[in-house]
């Protein structure tokens, strides 16, 4: 059955997804967006979860999303008010529906009763509704999930996943418009109809645009199997039809096409037309319709017949359909209109017009999933094409260029194309920063809870897109930041108040664009960094020696010492000391940087300098000791002459290059590498960078070759990571260069100066 | 010997028998040593390496093997011997070391050879380099070959602070 541990997977990651959604949801309902939207995405949401938690069994997740969902339409109703109670309960309900998913993912049995006291509020606020919505058979709401099981193998012959979708926009046709003119249609077609390639169902569609049609088989005619004619027409209609605007001549236009071959009748019905709410609809005809083409009137008779459970001759017809036919119940819940896909191409404006909405957005984006590992295969390939393209490019030198200009022309179109092709194929893996950000709520909700401090999230640019692989880095280092603002930045009520600050305070998580990075910050207005504390800290621990002088940012930078914290306890939220050190490590694994920044009084800024994307790198390449060397151009601020640079001698021997009225150490790449280089110092290049937080240090290297791009390779993948190296790269000609790690540089060059 | 040297001709087709093992042989200078074939992912020439620095003598720098990156160990450096001044004519061996790929530089590859593992004898103790880095020694057409222990050989590569 492995065909359906597949689905299953499908269903859980589908889960993930929807759960992060309700995240969303709900925190946007918070801060007090009450639209309909929203609630019915919440429905919508917990609604699949618990199609498809039916569809494999799980008992106890779909008793409990359930009666969630019961609640959630009461509130949808209006029955039961959103009050800030139900929403809280809404969100804990959130965290249990995820806790019964997990348990169905990991084969883990939750403890019984788990879930028990949220499911009687849920009860308690519900009762007193409508009992058929609370009471109502759960089954009829999998249809959403009806799908995955018709490919189990072995059930080939049920109805593929279309028409029960298109079932499911029975609704649509549902929710008559009461008053306007009805009109009863008598219509029997002769075989000729047939014959001619129409199709009855068609005109009922157009019918459909007209008014409310209610659609009645009359299937008196058909006999029993043995005498079935393949050929013969057994079945006639009708069909009541209630619109403002239909006139006899505008029914009869409908019909223009089979005139002749039919028996039309078309008369003004009564104002109390009984239509009985068990008749099959139109709609429920038009679903099962596709299914068996071959079929189509007798099928659609035998619908009908199914419902109705008139004629056992049909019964192995409609053996096929039952699942349809269960899953249609006479009276359609909304949110199944809200969840079916597309509607049918030829459904009737006032039909695309009622849902409107969030459907529309959603039907708009299409989507597959594919596996992360193939996406990657592309994106090497492309960046082997990029570095293919750009030996291409190097190769052409002037004489090929005047000799063969359309070979020219060819590899210019080359360059454009593939830098788009990279470009695509890097939004591919780009996702918004939204799905780290949208888990931040909670934790600042729960934070808020423990340490009894008013605390406001704010999200910003939560749209902007950065490489996957990132983005699944970012949620440890955010919850690391989010916390110790919490904890450490946001004062108690009572002092902020004193402070003449408001009560709540305020963490803003914001994430933008900036050139080739992607700047992510936490923000606090909360008190700032401690200096004063974290210096004698500092001291007391060693990390500071007891004579040395700091500035501000460098005790700032402190807080990501490892084992550093000035709190006082040790809560169960921070304090341990572990957290900010991981920050910094997991970014710089990612090849980003943090910053800090406070201001005493008024809060911390936390910075996370990120890059777009981890695959390619835009470098400057460079030769040290007849080797290549690339420098990421990111970190590159300008590049000097040595022989108009201007250096000057520190009393240890080091020497420092001065720039613009700045004093900046200088790391001779070959004596660093420890190789020998003969070019003369004054033909030998600066190429000054900027390192974290903003320090500078000059490289010098013995010739600049020029700039392009290049795809990381890891050393580490088949031999180990060496100091002041970050990678190494595949060069056009086929050589390897290594990727100078200048923050490396910087800190070891930091460290021989003091051992000196 | 007559039947050993049937054997070898065989070594491309047939498989290695439960008891046997097939290895490549290569020499450094006019000693010959051997790794197990099934190690072995390529045999190229010598066409350059992009030194590393702050390793040891013997890392001979890094190659593109098809879009990865390969270090490069110098044999004859790794025992001691001083480093090869390498040529065309040199060759480097790519094997697999558990999850890792690494090429090793020799002066040529000679032969394939079946031997008997019942024939391979312990290193005799002495000097530790040797131990260090061979398996064990078999004896083929009276020579003696060096069984190589990869693991040994790519470890310590890293320059000693």
């Amino acid at each position: 059955m492995s065909d359906l541990d597949d689905f299953k997977a499908t269903y859980f990651d589908e889960c993930s997804e929807l759960l992060l959604e309700l995240e969303e949801q709900f925190h946007a309902i918070e801060d007090g967006d009450r639209s309909s939207d929203r609630l019915n995405a919440v429905f919508r949401a917990i609604h699949s979860i618990k199609g498809g938690g039916g569809a494999f069994g799980f008992a106890a997740l779909v008793a409990f999303a359930h009666a969630y969902e019961t609640l959630l339409d009461h509130v949808r109703d209006g029955r039961v008010e959103l009050s800030e109670h139900v929403t809280a309960l809404c969100i804990h309900a959130n965290d249990i529906v995820a806790d019964f998913v997990a348990a169905a993912r990991d084969g883990v049995e939750l403890p019984p009763g788990y879930g028990d006291e949220e499911k009687a509020q849920f009860d308690a606020l519900t009762s007193g509704g409508d009992p058929d919505m609370s009471g109502e058979p759960m089954e009829e709401f999998d249809i959403d999930f009806v799908p995955v099981m018709v490919t189990i193998p072995g059930a080939e012959d049920t109805p593929s996943p279309e028409p029960i979708e298109r079932l499911a926009s029975t609704d649509s046709f549902e929710a008559p418009p009461m008053g306007g003119r009805s009109w009863i249609i008598r219509f029997t077609p002769h075989s000729e109809l047939y014959a001619r390639a129409n199709d009855p169902l068609l005109l009922f569609r157009e019918l459909a645009t007209l008014g409310t049609i209610e659609v009645k088989a009359k299937l008196e005619e058909i006999p029993p199997l043995g005498d079935f004619e393949p050929f013969g027409v057994y079945c006639s209609w009708e069909i009541t039809l209630t619109s403002d605007t239909a006139s006899e001549a505008r029914i009869a236009e409908v019909f223009e096409f089979v005139e002749g071959n039919c028996d039309l009748e078309i008369v003004p019905a009564p104002a109390t037309a009984d239509v009985g709410p068990a008749m099959p609809t139109f709609a429920e005809l038009a679903g099962i319709e596709p299914t068996e083409d071959k079929l189509d009137a007798e099928v659609e008779a035998a619908a009908a017949a199914g419902e109705e459970g008139k004629l056992l001759s049909f019964a192995e017809l409609a053996e096929q359909l039952k699942p349809a036919l269960k899953a249609a119940p006479p009276v359609m819940p909304t949110p199944l209109a809200a969840s079916s896909p597309a509607a049918p191409a030829d459904d009737h404006d006032g039909d695309n017009e009622r849902r409107s909405g969030p459907e529309d957005r959603r039907n708009g984006v299409q989507s597959i999933r594919v596996d992360l590992d193939k996406i990657d295969r592309v994106v090497n390939m492309v960046g082997e094409l990029v570095i293919t393209q750009s030996m291409l490019t190097q190769q052409m030198d002037e004489t090929l260029r005047a000799r063969y200009q359309e070979l020219v022309r060819g590899i210019e179109v080359l360059a454009q194309t593939t830098r788009g092709l990279q470009d695509a194929v890097m939004a591919i893996r780009a996702q918004p920063v939204k799905t780290v950000f949208s888990r931040m709520p909670r934790l600042v909700r729960e934070l808020s809870a423990k340490t009894g401090k008013k605390i406001r999230l704010e999200t910003i640019g939560e749209n902007t897109e950065i490489d996957k692989t990132i983005i699944e880095q970012l949620s440890d280092p955010l919850t690391h930041m989010i916390r110790n603002s919490a904890d450490h930045g946001i004062e108690m009520p009572e002092t902020r108040i004193a402070a003449g600050k408001p009560e709540a305070g305020v963490i803003r998580l914001s994430a933008e664009q900036a050139g080739g990075n992607i700047l992510i910050a936490v923000e606090d207005d909360g008190g700032g960094i401690n200096r004063e504390r974290v210096l004698q800290v500092a001291r007391d621990r060693g990390v500071v020696g007891p004579d040395q002088a700091l500035t501000d940012e460098q005790i700032d930078q402190l807080i990501f010492a490892p084992g550093f914290s000035t709190a006082a306890e040790v809560s169960d939220i921070s304090g341990r000391g572990v957290g900010m050190d991981v920050v910094l490590s997991n970014i710089k694994k990612i090849g980003g940087s943090v910053h800090v920044k406070s201001w005493a009084g008024k809060g911390t800024r936390l910075t996370l300098r990120l890059p777009l994307t981890l695959a390619v790198l835009d470098v400057m390449l460079v030769k040290v000791a007849g080797s290549p060397y690339v420098i990421p151009l990111s970190s590159i601020v300008e590049t000097i002459q040595c022989a108009r640079a201007n250096f000057s001698r520190m009393p240890t021997g080091n020497q420092v290059l001065q720039v613009r009225g700045e004093y900046v150490q200088v790391v001779d790449l070959a004596s660093r590498f420890a190789m020998t280089t003969d070019v003369d110092r004054e033909n030998r290049f600066v190429v000054l960078c900027e390192a974290e937080g903003g320090v500078k240090v000059a490289l010098i290297v013995d010739d600049i070759i020029g700039q392009q791009q290049v795809v990381i390779k890891s050393l580490e993948e088949n031999f180990q990571s060496i100091e002041g190296i970050a990678g190494g790269t595949i060069l056009g000609d086929g050589n390897v260069a290594l990727i100078v790690d200048v923050q490396g540089l910087k800190s070891t060059a930091t460290a021989h100066k003091s051992a000196a | 010997m007559e039947a050993l040297a049937f054997k070898d001709d065989m070594a491309g087709t047939t498989a290695a028998t439960a008891n046997s093992l097939q290895l490549i042989a290569f020499s450094i200078g006019d000693q010959t040593y051997g790794v197990e074939i099934t190690t072995v992912r390529e045999i190229r020439a010598w066409n350059g390496a992009t030194p590393l620095p702050n390793t040891r003598e013997f890392v001979r720098g890094v190659i593109n093997l098809r879009g990865t990156i390969v270090p490069i160990f110098d044999l004859r450096a790794r025992f001691g011997e001083g480093q090869t001044s390498p040529t065309k004519n040199h060759v480097v061996v790519v094997m697999s070391v558990g999850e890792k790929w690494v090429g090793i530089l020799v002066d040529a590859v000679s032969d394939i050879l079946t031997v008997s593992k019942d024939e391979i004898h312990n290193v005799p103790e002495g000097n530790s380099i040797d131990t260090e880095l061979l398996n064990g020694i078999v004896t083929h057409d009276n020579r003696m070959v060096g069984l190589i222990d990869l693991h040994a050989v790519v470890s310590g590569a890293k320059m000693d602070a």
